[in-house]
């Protein structure tokens, strides 16, 4: 077990000193950081915006109580999201592509390290560089929000910002299965996205179709799990629909390495 | 140390190798000798584990490769044809990644990576990207890398690719300093390698093994072509008949060397097994009034057996063994040594090698 871990911890720090020493990381994580600037400020304060709706409502004289940074954070964690759709394929893409290309698979397969260690070594390194990337974020939203009256529950933030990682977790584990099974990067980043894509359409899908079916097709949905975390409700279900999602993809990595070898020709 | 049993592997219906069988006893040097596409690298791959074999066991310290892939992976030091690096890293960090992934307790890692940098001459690189290396320092940091947690099976495929000539004699020679506690096999298409690092080479063609034994032992068997190659100034015409009377002699034969000047001629003469006429041959020549100017033995070289044993009838064959084996030949090995016979090669062989010593044809 000792081992399992220290080898686990190796992979970690490989992979990390990969990101933080990437200059493409560095370009993913600026372009992300703009946007997510600039919806911060577009919903918070642009023409169009929570305060402005408000400001709005309240001189037409309408006095429904509005709870502003609850809105205002489960809609940026919503924008969040979208904007994650695109970046996380970018980040999962090279996971295995990489090692492929470098020869390094060889490696590691050769060395006295399990798949299972590698995979998880592998995601742990890629949740990393995206929490740095979530870490600014959270220092805007602190700003905003310790101003804001009525106080935010740091609970709700707190759920908020878990379904964001674990979704974000769930992404990247299911994004490192896809970059397992080709050495081109380019192909793994499109699968990856096409596959993302397919499980938010699941959520459209399930409600048009209503019904049973509808109803047990929400719940494999990604955005349905997100969106229900978002707004600050806890449901244990949500989570276990995510860590499903993750065990899934390293499960199956570990196995489509394994397959790899045996079928390689 | 390494065992290898009816080792078979197809890939979809074309067999890479078949039936190969060998074994290495503990700080021996196998040299894997063949032309590119032989099996070499299949091989090396089923022995370290990374590929399964269709059918037959490989056992290296005593454990499956396949059963107990954890054991002989702990066990084994593999460079593979491709250096398997990192190139963000420094070369100190990555050995110290490996270090930590083939199992190295935390407190020995700075001692045997210190250790695996001086053996490969790494030292004065040690804070340098691994993306900011040369080829040879590249593949220094490979064979680092492969015995940095002091494995006591050692697996190089084609150590030397890619290396300038001194390089190449520094590997080799830290090849063989690592001989003795460690188990060491290779493989390379350059024959003087094997000649000079192995104890021990096994010969592989077409996915099958056709020899195993000691260089010397190899070269012996083909032997009965070692002779002499005289460069003489005078009437060749008067000089053969001569020559062919000397006891031990088999044939004498003169060879064509475009860059001889007009007055000298080269000759090579094929001996019979066990017989060495030298005293009789250089007064031969004297005694007829002509100048000597060369007389130099010339022996089988293991290029030879590698031909003869790699080679099949068709010329085309030999034409392509011969341009593979020769831009790496070692002048030393001159191969003119099978002129008894019609063969056209030993000469451009010859040629080759002495135009470019150690280079690889593999780039």
């Amino acid at each position: 077990m000792g081992i399992i871990l220290r080898n686990i911890i190796a992979i970690y720090r490989r992979e990390l000193q990969g990101y933080f020493s990437a200059p493409f990381a560095y370009l993913i994580a600026g372009i992300f950081w703009l946007l997510s600037g600039f919806f911060f400020i577009a919903i918070l304060l642009g023409p169009d915006g929570l305060i402005a709706q408000v400001a709005n409502a309240d001189s037409r004289g309408l006095i429904a109580p509005v709870d502003v940074p609850y809105q205002f954070l489960s809609v940026y964690l919503g924008v969040l999201g979208s904007l994650s759709l695109f970046v996380l394929p970018m980040l999962s893409m090279s996971l295995y592509t990489e090692e492929r290309k470098r020869g390094t698979l060889e490696l590691l397969a050769t060395s006295p390290i399990t798949n299972w260690a590698v995979a998880v070594g592998k995601l742990l390194g890629v949740l990393t560089f995206f929490v740095t990337m979530i870490l600014p974020l959270l220092v805007y939203e602190a700003i905003a929000l310790s101003a804001s009256n009525p106080p935010i529950n740091p609970l709700v933030m707190i759920v908020g910002h878990l379904g964001l990682l674990l979704m974000a977790a769930a992404i990247l584990s299911l994004g490192m299965f896809i970059s397992s099974l080709t050495d081109s990067t380019i192909l793994a980043a499109i699968l990856t996205f096409a596959l993302i894509l397919f499980l938010w359409v699941v959520d459209m899908v399930a409600t048009g179709i209503g019904g049973t079916l509808g109803a047990a097709l929400s719940h494999f949905s990604l955005v349905k799990n997100y969106t229900n975390l978002v707004q600050g409700i806890f449901d244990p279900s949500n989570v276990i629909v995510f860590l499903t999602y993750i065990v899934l993809g390293l499960f199956l990595t570990a196995q489509s390495i394994e397959a790899f070898r045996f079928q390689r020709s | 140390m390494i065992e290898v049993e009816h080792l078979h592997k197809i890939y979809g219906s074309t067999p890479a190798i078949q039936d190969i069988t060998f074994g290495v006893e503990k700080g021996e040097i196998l040299g894997f000798l063949g032309p590119n596409g032989a099996g070499k690298t299949t091989t090396m791959r089923i022995l370290t584990g990374y590929l399964p074999a269709t059918s037959g066991s490989v056992k290296i310290a005593g454990f499956d490769v396949h059963e107990q892939s954890m054991e002989v992976r702990r066990r084994i030091g593999y460079l593979p044809e491709v250096p398997p690096l990192y190139p963000e890293m420094t070369v100190e960090g990555f050995l110290h990644f490996v270090a930590r992934i083939k199992g190295v307790p935390a407190g020995d890692r700075p001692t045997r990576v210190k250790l695996a940098m001086r053996r490969c001459n790494l030292l004065e690189k040690q804070k340098v990207l691994i993306r900011k290396l040369s080829k040879g320092f590249r593949q220094r940091v490979g064979i680092a890398q492969a015995i940095v947690h002091d494995p006591p099976a050692i697996i190089l495929d084609e150590p030397t690719v890619g290396l300038d000539p001194r390089q190449i004699i520094e590997v080799r020679n830290l090849i063989r300093s690592l001989a003795g506690e460690h188990t060491i096999i290779l493989s390379t298409h350059i024959l003087p390698e094997v000649s000079m690092t192995c104890s021990r080479v096994a010969i592989i063609n077409r996915g099958r093994v056709v020899a195993t034994n000691t260089p010397d032992q190899l070269m012996a068997q083909l032997a009965g072509g070692s002779g002499y190659e005289l460069e003489v100034e005078g009437d060749l015409a008067m000089l053969q008949p001569r020559l062919q009377g000397v006891p031990g002699v088999r044939g004498v034969k003169a060879i064509a060397e475009p860059y001889l000047p007009d007055n000298l001629c080269k000759l090579h003469i094929d001996l019979e097994p066990g017989s060495d006429p030298g005293r009789q041959i250089a007064s031969t020549v004297v005694g007829l009034g002509m100048g000597l100017y060369e007389m130099k033995r010339v022996r089988v070289s293991l290029e030879d057996v590698f031909l003869e044993l790699t080679t099949e009838e068709k010329a085309t064959d030999l034409a392509a063994a011969a341009d593979e084996a020769a831009p790496d030949s070692n002048p030393s090995d001159s191969p003119a040594t099978d002129l008894a016979d019609t063969d056209p090669l030993p000469t451009p062989v010859s040629a080759a090698s002495l135009t470019s010593p150690a280079t690889s044809t593999e780039e």
